[in-house]
């Protein structure tokens, strides 16, 4: 089974999210049980992790398919789809993270964290919207 | 009525490989496979592009079931 170039830069993303739960995952892990002041430099370190991730992985993928992909009709939807998913799930994961602050009694003192996240909860559900009636009057 | 068609046995009769069919037309090649298996419907331009390409009408090579 021959996989396309936009098929492996899609498997780049997910060898990432892996990569990335198996490395430091357990580190933050063991950092919400004894919390330690390492965050600061463990944050540089993934982010220098990621551009060096995805320089390698693009550049190898540039390498072996020379020519450019040219755009297909079923990208739009396929895209669409999947952010729709995407979408629905930083919903649920979002609710889910302020029903844990809620259930931390240090955070049920300091509401600025949960009115942050629902700010922009609302923000995001009201540009969404907004968006995809313009696309129905317009498109 | 589901919409099916005949692009896999006009492509072949006219001996093209999907991956063929798909440059000329200006798709992947995974596009005609998900066309060829009903996955996928194509948009006017692109089932008429088909079309011209395998010298076909169109309404021969898609057809309601």
């Amino acid at each position: 089974m021959s996989l396309s170039k936009k098929e492996l830069s899609i498997i780049v993303e997910i060898l990432f999210s892996i990569l990335f739960a198996f490395i430091y995952m357990p580190f933050f892990y063991e950092n919400s049980i004894n919390p330690h002041s390492d965050l600061v430099r463990k944050t540089i370190e993934i982010v220098i992790f990621v551009i060096i991730y995805f320089s390698i992985a693009y550049s190898l993928l540039e390498i072996v398919f020379k020519k450019t992909e040219a755009k297909d009709e079923r990208d739009d939807m396929i895209n669409s789809k999947s952010y729709k998913l995407g979408y629905l799930l930083y919903e649920i994961g979002l609710f889910v993270f302020i029903g844990t602050l809620l259930n931390n009694l240090s955070f049920q003192n300091n509401g600025s964290i949960i009115f942050l996240t629902l700010m922009l909860i609302i923000f995001i559900s009201f540009v969404k919207s907004s968006y995809q009636l313009y696309l129905h009057r317009t498109f | 009525m589901t919409l099916k068609n005949i692009l896999k046995e006009i492509r072949q009769k006219k001996g093209y490989t999907q991956e063929e069919l798909g440059t000329n037309v200006g798709v992947s090649r995974q596009t005609i496979i998900s066309i060829e298996r009903y996955r996928y419907k194509p948009t006017l331009e692109l089932a008429m592009k088909i079309a011209q390409k395998l010298n076909i009408k169109i309404e021969k090579l898609f057809y309601f079931e």
